[in-house]
């Protein structure tokens, strides 16, 4: 089972990353989830694909009560990001899914009704969590045509998706990066291939480099830490992307 | 789980069912085809044929008749079809949250067994009585074509009678008569498959 590690809390807000399912089938990717929680708010960041549901409810559950997420993040359209959304619905059937108003009429095919969906519009939005507001910060074309990021200005975590992502061997899945140089080498490959367009990399980097972050949270693989941040936008930045080799 | 399995086999008796009324489908809409013929025949034939000519006007209608059955036959496939998707969706959200169940803990376990054993009784109910209804009208439906086509039946043999004093027309007026009876005795045995089938599965 998953278990939920508390990486940020001070006065009602908290952020939990939900990760490492040891009994996680092989030919399902990794995720990380991310539960913020502020008072009795909650959203749910890319709560993952159906088949871990279980094991991302159990974990959830051992720390919050389900049935109050009102809010479910999907940084985009991805099965491994939002398919688990008609489950995490029958806790609570008004729970909002902010994703990107280019998939609000592709997700619903994994469940809700009309008024389920928030669209996000192109340049991002505000979402607000117990009277204090998250920012969905635009991240288009990484990897998916109409994506985002989260970003507290509180907490200043980036939920940066699949941008910092890493497919991290077995023995090497810690919850935060302690080596970036050893980190990085397993990062590269993934980046290189899934993020298209060099031009909206660059976009990214320079936006982001305006937010203070502590903290970087990609949906699979390790977090950034401190000056970790840094390096990864200073290494995304040189990175030739969008080719099939490396 | 019995509920589970229940569903999973009454999912597979609709589906089964629904195949037996597509070919049902199938078969009777050559019936219109036939009957369009057999009037154009009858007028070539002209005085030698009059009885014919009246009987090819009820087996069109017939035809008709048979055609507006089809329809609804395949409105209902079509509804009881989205019932079995709406009760596979719900047998496959069980299944994930029974998996929940055995992986949770404290509050988390209680939280998802309360739920589940909610959400399986009404869940259990709701499809009970969906599937009643979808036996309801197909066990009508399958009554109501069988005595129509019954019907053509009567009408098909008639016709055949009536051919043999069609004069210098009489083969090809026997020959169409005859395909009638053929393709409606298909239908026949069809429906008699698919009310055998329906029976079995629906008995207790």
């Amino acid at each position: 089972m998953k278990t939920a590690r508390v990486i940020y809390e001070e006065g009602n807000r908290k952020w939990f990353a939900i990760v490492r399912d040891p009994n996680r089938p092989e030919f399902i990717i990794d995720t990380n989830e991310y539960l913020v929680v502020d008072g009795d708010d909650a959203i749910l960041l890319d709560p993952g694909g159906s088949e871990i549901f279980p094991a991302v409810f159990s974990a959830v559950s051992t720390e919050f009560d389900p049935r109050k997420i009102g809010k479910i993040f999907a940084s985009h359209q991805d099965p491994d990001v939002v398919s688990s959304l008609s489950m995490w619905l029958e806790f609570n059937p008004a729970i909002k899914c902010y994703v990107s108003w280019l998939w609000a009429s592709f997700v619903p095919h994994f469940g809700g009704v009309k008024e389920t969906f928030q669209p996000i519009p192109d340049g991002g939005m505000d979402i607000m969590l117990g009277g204090h507001r998250l920012q969905a910060i635009p991240a288009h074309y990484l990897h998916s045509s109409g994506n985002f990021h989260i970003y507290d200005p509180k907490a200043k975590i980036l939920f940066s998706g699949d941008v910092g992502a890493a497919l991290l061997p077995a023995g090497e899945e810690a919850l935060f990066v302690d080596n970036f140089d050893r980190h990085i080498r397993h990062a590269e490959a993934f980046h290189r291939r899934w993020m298209g367009s060099d031009r909206a990399k660059r976009d990214w980097c320079a936006r982001v480099s305006q937010l203070d972050i502590e903290m970087m949270c990609p949906q699979h693989g390790s977090i950034y830490r401190g000056a970790d941040v840094r390096r990864f936008i200073d290494w995304f930045a040189q990175l030739e992307v969008g080719v099939l080799k490396g | 789980m019995a509920n589970e399995q229940d569903t999973g086999r009454e999912l597979r008796q609709i589906v089964r069912i629904n195949e037996e009324i597509k070919s049902v489908v199938a078969t009777a809409f050559k019936i219109n085809l036939m009957a369009m013929n057999a009037i154009f025949l009858a007028k070539r034939a002209g005085q030698s044929a009059l009885g014919f000519g009246v009987l090819s006007n009820e087996l069109r209608r017939f035809a008709m008749e048979l055609q507006k059955q089809m329809s609804a036959l395949r409105e209902m496939t079509y509804g009881s079809v989205s019932t079995v998707t709406a009760m596979v969706k719900q047998v496959r959200i069980n299944r994930v949250l029974d998996r929940a169940r055995k992986e949770a803990n404290g509050q988390g376990k209680a939280l998802i067994e309360e739920f589940l054993s909610r959400r399986r009784m009404s869940a259990y109910s709701l499809h009970q009585a969906q599937i009643a209804a979808v036996n309801r009208r197909l066990a009508q439906m399958i009554a109501d074509t069988a005595q129509l086509v019954e019907l053509g039946s009567v009408l098909a043999r008639s016709a055949k009678i009536e051919a043999a004093y069609g004069g210098a027309f009489s083969a090809s007026l026997m020959q169409v008569s005859s395909d009638f009876e053929q393709t409606i005795g298909a239908i026949q045995r069809s429906l008699e498959t698919l009310n055998r089938q329906h029976l079995q599965d629906t008995r207790p």
